[in-house]
């Protein structure tokens, strides 16, 4: 196997599969990269078993076949190599030779036929969606996913395909995130999975390469193709990201989202955060709430830990309801407000131990519930 | 701060469970009589009487009873020494604000902000409140008054029981001096052995120490020994009661048992008396750790957490059972098993999303401590604790 290859485009093409490899991989073929070459581009691949990512760079191929290296070491050479041109050439024993310029690597890999093969779909459950939007819904609910192990089935994004609708979800038991988007849904393809944390994460920092990505899935796993079309560093065709979803029942989020509005207020994001933010500086990790309070056009926020001090902010709003005051973590309010881009967002309140309601005018909802007053 | 008035006031309750037990028994005065479990339990409080005898705590009473075969066994009486201790201490309220409620009988008062014009009306006022303890309480107390903290503490335990020490200010040095170094906080018996072996008995034969002496004996502390050597303490009287940082109860069988259903049943009722008490300090803890100890007194113990920290007794039921096997390993009968809570938070709580149950467990939890005096007596119990042998 032999090729020549743009040293950025290689780096790149790494770049983008790197992040699956674990520092503890089980099996040591886990941390290596595959390399295949085929007429005019490569095929790189990483798996954990759980989790597996493959794109495709343009490359000169003079010899096609494939070898395996490990990923993290040969993705800190290709960044440093001094020129631009790199040729790469293997041996039948598995040995890599590697040069650019006046330096030349001889890196040991390890024969393909030992690398887990990624799992290809047939006739799964198959939808079409734009990058960019799927992109913001995940951001608009990743922050929600539980990082409690013991509570595995929150730890992931719910999409649910239904309804005339895709809806991804994501809570931890104390507050829930939900994005909506209208599509069409036909009755064979209806269902849901719960895409892993970790998934979310390497999904959500690939999909700004290209218009469209395509989703598969089945019970057991899901499958995402992202085309490259805008990509200029030389991925081509598109990156192939397959992953095992997390198995189990997602709680009925429903039921925990307010059927009743109370009291609703309209609020910039921007200059809320800001407030938030500031008054949560005294908080401590004993303390951790922020008290919000409502009066006639008046929303005030305060936080005090026992030890350090006390904060006050006041914001004017257009408000005619009764009085009313209610706590929460300081983290649960602004991860929404950072997570959203529109200028104004809505929040719905009901009472101290009633949720507050997140809402804007493109079916996100984000609930969260309060800490209870002392 | 400087103070011209032996202001810092210790008290120590003498021989406080006896006391108690006493005060609602006067013709036992005089009589050597201790406070403990019977037969397989200890000594928790000795009379006089009865520590002229060689009763000590904690003795196991089996052994009371060998050096003092006619000590009469006083067994607990269940909340009567938190109540009497409460009593004590409001009465020290009505002499100054500054008390610090140290342990069950012992504390410090801050006579301060008192103003009183010279040591002869402080002397007086606190003499008044000895004698007023013991008028309503019928409790015995010592009083040791001095400019701070070290030196009222060593003083009022000094002339027990009934003392009433004062240590004048600018005394303090020849106060301690010529007392034993075992006087000091923090100088147990071990410490002291090595010490008298070295030469140093007295306090006053540390201040004759150079440097490098100090350092040898008392390592890197040295300072800090020194200083109280000199009768030095900058700590203040706090008023803020320090929160409980575990919740523990601890329970000696009358006869060692074997049956694990049993032991079961008795760590579910620790844990259905003790999580009243976290509700009732708004409190939620996060793990429970339970011991269980042989009859030659070998013991071991294990420890699991929640998720997250809670109020309720129904997610700690679930650990029973498999840390009883963790600790439990050795199959042999148990002497003495013991329930452990820590990872103590606040209870003002962050409210959860799928709890509906929880709620419903609180609520009844609720009228249940309402009921059972926050778990002092058992009105109502759970079902796991039919069954059970008492």
């Amino acid at each position: 196997m032999k090729f020549k290859i743009n040293r950025d485009h290689f780096a790149n093409g790494l770049a983008q599969v790197l992040n699956v490899v674990g520092s503890k991989a089980t099996m040591p073929i886990l941390s290596n990269v595959l390399i295949e070459a085929d007429k005019d581009h490569l095929s790189l691949t990483t798996t954990n078993l759980d989790l597996g990512i493959r794109c495709r760079i343009k490359a000169e191929v003079k010899e096609t076949g494939a070898v395996t290296l490990p990923v993290k070491r040969l993705a800190g050479i290709v960044r440093e190599l001094p020129n631009v041109d790199v040729s790469f050439d293997a041996s039948p024993n598995h040995s890599v030779k590697l040069s650019s310029g006046g330096s030349t690597f001889r890196i040991m890999g390890i024969g393909k036929e030992e690398f887990p093969p990624l799992a290809e779909f047939g006739d799964e459950k198959a939808y079409s969606l734009e990058q960019g939007e799927l992109a913001t819904m995940l951001r608009s609910v990743a922050y929600a996913q539980s990082s409690d192990e013991t509570r595995y089935i929150l730890n992931g994004v719910y999409f649910s395909f239904k309804d005339g609708k895709l809806s991804l979800v994501a809570t931890d038991g104390r507050r829930l995130a939900v994005m909506a988007k209208e599509m069409e849904v036909p009755a064979a393809s209806a269902g849901s999975i719960i895409l892993p944390a970790k998934t979310v994460a390497e999904l959500t920092r690939l999909l700004d390469k290209g218009a469209k990505v395509k989703i598969n899935f089945n019970d057991r796993r899901a499958a995402f193709q992202i085309a490259t079309d805008k990509d200029t560093s030389g991925l081509v065709d598109h990156v192939y990201l397959y992953s095992k979803v997390v198995e189990g029942n997602y709680p009925n989020y429903h039921q925990v989202i307010p059927k009743e509005t109370h009291q609703r207020i309209k609020l910039e994001r921007e200059l809320f955060l800001q407030c938030v933010h500031r008054a949560a500086l005294v908080c401590s990790e004993k303390a951790n709430s922020v008290k919000i309070k409502l009066t006639s056009n008046l929303l005030e926020i305060t936080a005090q830990s026992p030890d350090f001090g006390e904060a006050h902010e006041s914001m004017a709003i257009g408000y005619s309801g009764p009085d009313l005051q209610v706590a929460f973590n300081p983290t649960f309010i602004m991860d929404p407000l950072k997570a959203l881009t529109k200028d104004e967002v809505f929040l719905e309140l009901k009472d101290e131990v009633s949720p507050g309601v997140f809402k804007t005018l493109e079916s996100f909802v984000c609930v969260i519930m309060p800490v209870r007053l002392s | 701060m400087i103070r011209d008035l032996p202001t810092i006031i210790h008290l120590d309750a003498d021989a406080f469970f006896v006391s108690c037990e006493l005060a609602l028994r006067p013709e036992l005065r005089g009589e050597k009589c201790a406070v403990g479990g019977r037969e397989r339990g200890i000594i928790s409080s000795a009379s006089y009487e009865a520590r002229a005898c060689g009763v000590y705590t904690p003795m196991p009473t089996q052994r009371a009873l060998k050096v003092c075969p006619d000590l009469i066994m006083l067994p607990h009486t269940s909340g009567l020494y938190g109540k009497v201790s409460r009593q004590m201490f409001d009465l020290c309220e009505t002499l100054t604000p500054l008390v610090e409620r140290n342990s069950i009988d012992e504390g410090y008062l801050d006579l301060g902000p008192c103003a009183f014009a010279d040591g002869s009306v402080l002397e007086a006022r606190v003499r008044a409140l000895q004698a007023r303890l013991w008028d309503e309480l019928q409790v015995p107390v010592s009083f040791g008054l001095a400019t701070n903290k070290l030196i009222a503490q060593i003083a009022s335990k000094l002339r027990k029981p009934r003392g009433f020490v004062v240590v004048p200010p600018g005394t303090e040095r020849d106060f301690l001096a010529p007392l034993a170094v075992g006087k000091l906080p923090g100088i147990g018996a071990k410490t002291e052995a090595a010490l008298n072996a070295r030469g140093v008995r007295l306090i006053g034969d540390i201040l004759a120490c150079g440097e490098a002496e100090l350092e040898s004996l008392f390592g890197s502390g040295w300072r800090g020994v020194l200083a109280a050597a000199r009768g030095e303490d900058e700590r203040e009287v706090h008023t803020e009661h320090e929160d409980a940082k575990s919740y523990s109860q601890q329970e000696t069988f009358g006869a060692d048992i074997g049956d694990f259903g049993e032991i079961e049943r008795i760590a579910k009722r620790m844990i259905d008396e003790l999580l009243p008490k976290i509700r009732e300090d708004r409190k939620r803890a996060r793990t429970m750790t339970l011991k269980v100890r042989y009859p030659d007194f070998t013991q071991e113990s294990h420890g699991r957490s929640l998720a997250a920290a809670t109020d309720l007794e129904a997610p700690f039921y679930p650990l029973v059972a498999p840390l009883l096997r963790a600790a439990w390993k050795q199959r042999r009968p148990l002497r003495l098993i013991s329930v452990r809570f820590s990872g103590i938070e606040d209870g003002a709580g962050q409210l959860e999303m799928f709890a509906q149950t929880d709620e419903k467990r609180r609520r009844l939890a609720g009228v249940l401590d309402r009921l059972n005096d926050r778990g002092r007596t058992a009105v109502v119990r759970h079902g796991h604790q039919l069954g059970a042998k008492s």
